[in-house]
């Protein structure tokens, strides 16, 4: 602390007491805010009482479909990132899996946000979490992209 | 301190009390953060981008732990009982009141789109699947 002399002298310290107050509040704050804070992605299930608009059935399904004969992620995927070793089917064509956010933007970017729908109908056996970074990518360059999932069976 | 004269009055608050209350308070919060969120312990998906999907309040959290045993909120609950189940959790906010999923890194595929259609079944249209990004700090948040 600083000496005062005799009352003349100004202080010229910044009290910074309220400004550590203050921080500390606001880091409560927000540990007590980010743990319940969710994220992930919506999907849904086609309803079985098929609403499909006219204008819709006009353009193609756009359906991606993963197989584990020529997707290999039976297992957890090791690391981050896509799954290596890993091809899927868009549209009727075969295509690397690291193609196809580029892919599903060429032919979905185009439309009205209501009908970029993206279907996915993947075998069951797959890992869930291999199928979800597949999903993060494929939505990673088009904004607004529905995913529905398919039975496969 | 401020070398205080014979006579004179401190008038400065001693905020030494309040520093070391509120620094307790933060630790108590650290410890307690990474356990506040309801349900099993689940091993969420790592992605690059996931979305936001709001807090957990005014969700229904089903989880689905490494085994495929379903959870609500923080019920264990019997798979012949979901639908019931789900739709007392939601009580009156049907259908309004939005579902989401945790689901284990480790299941199949087939164990989330069978808790999906079960999900849809009682009368629920779409759900989120909750995931973390990718590098992010603990387990289930």
């Amino acid at each position: 602390m600083h000496v005062q002399r005799e009352g003349s002298h100004l202080h010229s310290e910044i009290n910074i007491t309220p400004l550590v107050d203050v921080v500390l509040v606001l880091l409560i704050i927000f540990m007590v805010v980010v743990p319940i804070m969710l994220k992930g992605y919506d999907v849904s299930i086609p309803r079985s009482s098929a609403e499909v608009v006219p204008a819709q059935a006009e353009e193609a399904q756009v359906i991606l479909s993963i197989v584990p004969a020529s997707c290999h992620i039976l297992g957890q995927p090791a690391g981050e990132g896509l799954p290596e070793d890993c091809r899927v089917t868009l549209a009727e064509h075969e295509i690397p899996v690291a193609d196809l956010a580029a892919r599903v933007s060429e032919i979905l970017g185009g439309r009205p946000a209501e009908r970029r729908v993206l279907f996915i109908a993947a075998d069951d056996r797959l890992n869930y979490e291999g199928v979800l970074r597949i999903v993060d990518f494929a939505k990673s360059r088009v904004d607004d992209l529905k995913i529905e999932f398919i039975t496969t069976d | 301190m401020r070398p205080v004269k014979p006579g004179r009055i401190q008038s400065a608050i001693n905020v030494t009390p309040l520093v070391d209350v509120v620094l307790v308070l933060l630790i108590i919060f650290m410890v307690m953060a990474p356990q506040m969120h309801k349900g099993p312990d689940v091993d969420l998906p790592d992605t690059t981008k996931p979305r936001d999907q709001g807090d957990e309040r005014g969700r229904i959290l089903v989880s689905i732990d490494e085994a495929g045993g379903l959870w609500i909120n923080d019920q264990p609950v019997a798979a012949e009982s979901f639908g019931d189940s789900l739709r007392a959790a939601a009580g009156a906010e049907q259908p309004d009141i939005k579902v989401v999923i945790r689901g284990d890194a480790r299941l199949r595929l087939g164990m989330v789109r069978q808790a999906m259609l079960a999900i849809e079944d009682a009368g629920f249209h779409g759900v989120g699947l909750i995931a973390k990004h990718a590098g992010a700090e603990g387990k289930g948040d």
